[in-house]
């Protein structure tokens, strides 16, 4: 059978997949919180002698993005009164495909990078393909909230690669990511629901209204 | 070879006379139908006798050196599978088109018309058979204006002039990038002769890069590959039925005998080479179907439908190519046969819906299908063989179509057990079978919407039903698809000698068993047809007991429906091409009182035309310099002369 | 062909219609209703066999031919499986696209035969089915080129049979990939929820029915039973890649193959009653994120 991580990361990518391809806000928040809740499993999966480090970290990753993030997330929506998205720039399809091509590039040149030895194989490709897909969510759909949802599958994509080499670096470095994720997400959240108070409603194409 | 050159001249023949006796033109008529098919068949003897009883060329093989005039002509086995495209085809094309001609006999030149007809078959034939650079171009030019002259038959009208011209300037494009391949390709040699291009007569990769792009390109733009293929819808659609029929099942077919013919001479290419034609065909077949359900013209729609038949057969030899790159030679076989086999097959059922359709427009008047509706009933036989062409066409067992593609099939998905870069192409099966469902949209589309149903247009109704004339050689076609079909057998043995002679495999290799049995495909289309008629049989005993009443369809009891009331093409399509989006080749034109969409040629119309206006908007900037007065020609015959002597001086320096 | 092949092919030509049967009784059990019996539909199948037929003069041949083929097509794409796990009636080197193709032909016929009758709403279910299609069979192409890569053969005797047992511990990931995504591939393929509801009245929102309206007596038993045994065959297929995982003799394949038929007719239920319907123009999003699935099946595979 495979080893217990490299059923987890494979679960990312599904949860990654379903983000692109569902149109309801709700479901997309349930998804980034389900691939937190991968992500804190992960850690303790990939290093199994116990460490202080390790289950702090496990920990913390579960309260802030299974936990924390989701509730806020859910929170903006009610107050936004938003519920789905609307067609994005190229089209649920075209995402879908895209994402799934995006894989396959991860997949394809993980290979020729110059990289230390990881423990796990599956570990690089996962990362970079949510670090892509992340993007492509972020600059491809339209509402505010969902911009928030790939910025955060951006964040856990390079968490997955920091966790790679967790053993060799020391414990500020997953605190700060950690942190990075919190403020950006209080910060959105803040602008969110100003943009919200300004032009009831969360259609970043009028950000370009905003002029004295 | 005199046995091919005297069939040649017996069509010629034929044809002069049909020109020549136009003030009879019910003997001109039968002097040149009976002339021409049974030039066609004489030629035809010497290619058959190849294909199916061994030996290897007649008139001298083509890396030989004999003197005289058999030098220039000569069948080989690569030939040999293409006569039958360009002969047989093209007889039952001239049996159909003197009976379709003739109601024009009054207002066209249509004598002149049969003798066009009769140069471009003998032209064709030139073309697969030349053994030098200089008959094969000369047949590829005479091929190709011949080709125009038929196409403008209806001149008086804008839009064949437009297709007309566009045409022009592409096929003399095409022949532009091979004269630079053969330019290339020769080098400094004094000899024209295809013996010559061996492949230690190109020096180096990059003089092969470029003979194989310089031909890709030439030979894509004449198959109507995409990108080059935005000639092709409106060509085919202007031009008189059979002359459609022959563009598209014959004429398209030379831009792929040149490729193989190229990879024949070259020797295998190299794994990029592959890799883009196997894109360029995924490309072709792809967007040409989606791009043909986007059509309500009869003929534009089957003329897409060309292109992503084409775009399977690229698909074919780009897999070949890549096959033998990658030293899978099983697997590149079962590409390029596929290929080989699916070039017939498109001769053959396209040839046959451009038929029907003939006689569709030719009995109703109308190219548009959501004016027509109901034609099974008029026309009984010729809906029957329409549907064995789109059975064939979409690819479904028990016909020809299916045999092609379940080699293509095979063999990319035996890409994917390979080892290295090769398995990547598996991803190209995936490709294919979409093309086959969109395929079975825009069919079903096609035939349900024009014989199915009740008319959508009452005036519309057919005129005298003399579809008698017409019928035979779509007849003879629908026979050979079920025949090849049935029974692929007969064929799949010349097919793997051809195959392995494109691909520079040795005689008699191992690989040549890669095809494996078609016998398993023949049971199953016999046991699919042994089936179906036990099924019919089993349902008439019982209704024979039972009550059987007629009455108007029920819809879930709407009584009242009209003709106007059943669904139309556009509306047929319109769900698939929503889901494809931007890429479906659909405008929508919104005016405050109207609405309806619009199919562009993306290509054409995003592409060509800006590109050609600036083009033009260059030229005309240019046109100063013809200033009309002899003063300015002098100054620059003098500033020319100048410029030489200069040269002179300089080139001599060390 | 061996005794369990023959046993094999004959339990499920007999059990199709038990299926569709399974599957609305669970969907009624989950919605607190009594629902019909689970053999009702062989009910049916013998109140239309031997009823009477109303032809509308505007059909042809092909409307009464379509039930016919669809039926015999089915029925040869059955016998390409191997249903006892080890051998099928029917084998030769990519017969996985015959397969494909036969099921093809079937439909082709059958939006012919609607299309005969001149109605606008038998045009409108064949629109759709055909749309749905362009969807599902490039899908259905992707998985079994999962399976192709994963066993190294070309039939499906061996992309279904004992080659996927010696092979199932490796690639595990790719083939429930591939499974969920045939999964999908079925619900569409089988017309039920989340891509149509057969259990709708409403000819505007139907696929499949609509296109049947005007068919009667026995065309119609020929129908209902193609479309059950279409649902035996990709149910089928979806069991015996799961239970491959399990080296068993050959008899006991087979048994295991009936038991996980009712099952998923039992899973299809549970699905129909836990989602709505898809609005049709999400239903493409649908079959190509099952294509995605399979796609990184493939790219876990190939790598």
């Amino acid at each position: 059978m495979q080893p217990f991580h490299d059923v987890l990361l494979l679960l990312v990518v599904l949860t990654n997949f379903w983000v692109l391809g569902t149109t309801r806000l709700s479901s997309m928040i349930r998804a980034a919180a389900m691939q937190g809740l991968l992500l804190a499993a992960l850690p303790v999966a990939l290093y199994p002698h116990v460490s202080l480090h390790i289950v702090g970290l496990a920990i913390g990753t579960l309260l802030v993005k299974a936990v924390v993030l989701p509730h806020f997330l859910t929170r903006a929506i009610r107050e936004a009164a938003v519920r789905r998205e609307i067609e994005p720039l190229i089209g649920f399809t075209a995402s879908l495909i895209l994402g799934a091509a995006a894989v396959a590039l991860s997949f394809a040149i993980t290979p020729r990078l110059e990289l230390p030895d990881t423990p796990s194989g599956v570990l690089i490709p996962v990362a970079l393909s949510t670090v892509i897909i992340g993007l492509l969510v972020l600059t491809t759909r339209n509402k505010a909230l969902t911009q928030v949802v790939g910025y955060l599958i951006l964040e856990n994509g390079i968490y997955v690669f920091g966790l790679s080499q967790a053993e060799r670096v020391p414990f500020l470095v997953e605190v700060g990511v950690l942190l990075d994720v919190f403020a950006g997400v209080f910060i959105m959240g803040i602008v969110v629901f100003h943009i919200n108070r300004e032009f009831d409603s969360l259609d970043s194409a009028r950000l370009t209204e905003l002029r004295d | 070879m005199i046995l091919f050159a005297s069939g040649l001249g017996l069509i010629l023949l034929g044809g002069l006379a049909a020109f020549g006796l136009d003030r009879r033109p019910a003997l001109a008529d039968r002097v040149f139908q009976w002339s021409a098919v049974a030039g066609c068949l004489l030629a035809l003897a010497p290619a058959l006798s190849l294909l199916f009883g061994g030996g290897r060329w007649i008139g001298g093989p083509v890396d030989s050196i004999p003197a005289g005039p058999d030098a220039l002509f000569g069948i080989d086995l690569l030939s040999a599978w293409f006569l039958p495209v360009v002969l047989g085809v093209g007889g039952t094309i001239v049996a159909y088109g003197v009976p379709y001609l003739r109601p024009e006999r009054g207002h066209r030149r249509v004598g002149l018309a049969h003798l066009v007809l009769a140069v471009l078959l003998v032209a064709l034939s030139g073309v697969v058979t030349a053994r030098t650079i200089v008959a094969f171009l000369a047949s590829w030019e005479v091929m190709a204006v011949a080709a125009w002259l038929l196409m403008i038959f209806e001149h008086e009208k804008r839009e064949t002039w437009d297709a007309g011209m566009v045409y022009l300037v592409l096929t003399h494009a095409c022949t532009l990038a091979l004269i630079g391949m053969f330019a290339v390709w020769r080098g400094g040699l004094a000899d024209w002769r295809f013996a010559q291009l061996t492949p230690s007569a190109s020096s180096g990769p990059v003089a092969t890069g470029l003979i194989l792009s310089l031909g890709l390109i030439g030979f894509g733009i004449k198959a109507g590959a995409f990108p080059f293929h935005f000639w092709l819808p409106g060509a085919h659609a202007a031009a008189p039925s059979h002359v459609s029929a022959l563009l598209s099942g014959i004429m398209l077919k030379v831009g792929i005998y040149g490729l193989c013919r190229m990879i024949a001479l070259l020797g295998p290419p190299p794994a990029w080479w592959g890799w883009i034609v196997l894109l360029m065909g995924l490309a072709s077949s792809v967007l040409g179907v989606l791009w043909a359900l986007a059509q309500h013209d009869l003929k534009r729609l089957l003329a897409y439908h060309s292109v992503e038949n084409i775009g399977i057969i690229l698909m074919g030899l780009g897999l070949g190519a890549l096959g033998t790159a990658y030293h899978q030679p099983a697997l590149a076989l079962l590409g390029v046969a596929g290929a080989l086999l699916h070039t017939l097959n498109h001769a053959l059922f396209k040839s046959l819906l451009f038929l029907g359709a003939g006689a569709v427009v030719r009995e109703t008047g109308h190219r548009e299908i959501d004016h027509l509706g109901g034609l099974g009933r008029p026309m009984p036989r010729t809906a029957f063989a329409f549907l064995i062409g789109s059975i064939a066409i979409v690819g479904l067992p028990p016909l020809n179509g299916f045999v092609s593609e379940w080699w293509i099939f095979r063999g990319l998905l035996g890409a994917g057990l390979a080892s290295g870069g090769l398995r990547a192409a598996v991803v190209m099966a995936v490709g294919l079978a979409l093309t086959g469902a969109l395929a079975l949209a825009c069919f079903s589309k096609l035939f349900g919407v024009v014989f199915l149903g009740t008319p959508r247009d009452e005036s519309a109704g057919p005129r005298a039903p003399a579809e008698s004339d017409l019928i035979g050689p779509q007849a003879a076609l629908a026979a050979s698809c079920v025949v090849i079909g049935v029974a692929p057998g007969l064929i799949a043995p010349s097919v793997a000698r051809i195959a392995g002679l494109i691909l520079s495999q040795p005689e008699g290799g191992a690989t040549l068993g890669a095809l494996g049995s078609a016998l398993p495909l023949s049971l199953l289309s016999a046991v699919l047809v042994l089936l179906i008629g036990l099924g019919w049989l089993a349902r008439r005993w019982t209704l024979v007991r039972r009550l059987r009443r007629s009455s108007t369809t029920w819809a879930c009891g709407y009584a009242r429906a009209t003709g106007r009331m059943q669904y139309t093409a556009s509306s047929y399509a319109s769900p698939l091409l929503a889901a494809f989006g931007p890429v479906s080749g659909i405008r929508q034109v919104r005016t405050q009182a109207s609405f309806h969409t619009r199919a562009i040629e993306p290509v054409l119309d995003l592409l060509g035309r800006p590109l050609w206006s600036r083009v033009v908007a260059a030229a005309v900037r240019l046109r100063p310099l013809q200033a009309g007065t002899m003063r300015w020609y002098l100054l620059y015959a003098i500033l020319c002369l100048l410029g030489l002597l200069l040269y002179l001086q300089f080139a001599g320096l060390p | 062909m061996s005794l369990t092949a023959a046993l094999g092919l004959l339990a499920v030509l007999l059990l199709a219609p038990a299926l569709p049967g399974i599957a609305n009784r669970v969907k009624s059990v989950v919605t607190g209703r009594r629902g019909a019996p689970v053999l009702q539909l062989y009910a049916d199948l013998w109140k239309s066999w031997r009823k009477g037929a109303v032809y509308s003069p505007t059909t042809t041949i092909l409307f009464r031919l379509g039930p016919v083929v669809m039926v015999c097509t089915a029925l040869l794409a059955a016998g390409l499986l191997p249903l006892d796990g080890t051998t099928s009636p029917i084998r030769f080197t990519g017969d996985l696209v015959a397969f494909a193709g036969l099921l093809a032909l079937g439909r082709f016929m059958l939006v012919l035969s609607a299309l005969d009758t001149g109605s606008s709403f038998e045009g409108m279910g064949a629109s759709r089915e055909v749309t749905f299609a362009v969807f599902a069979e490039p899908a259905l192409i992707l998985c079994f080129t999962v399976f192709v890569v994963a066993t190294g053969d070309l039939r499906l005797q061996g992309m279904l049979g004992q080659p996927l047992t010696h092979t199932w511990v490796a690639t595990a990931p790719s083939l429930l990939l591939g499974a969920a995504s045939l999964f999908i591939v079925s619900l569409a393929e089988t017309n039920r929820v989340p891509i149509d509801d057969p259990l709708t009245h409403l000819e505007l929102t139907m696929v499949h029915e609509v296109m049947v309206l005007d068919h009667s007596g026995p065309d119609l038993a020929l129908i209902l039973y193609a479309s059950a045994l279409k649902m035996a065959l990709f149910g089928s297929l979806v069991v015996r890649v799961l239970v491959a995982a399990a080296a068993v003799s050959t008899p006991m394949a087979l048994g295991l193959l009936l038991i996980g038929l009712v099952v998923y007719a039992m899973a299809v239920g549970v699905v129909e009653s836990v989602m709505a319907r898809l609005r049709m123009n999400h239903v493409p999003q649908l079959l190509v994120g099952a294509s995605a699935t399979a796609g990184f099946g493939l790219i876990l595979l190939l790598r």
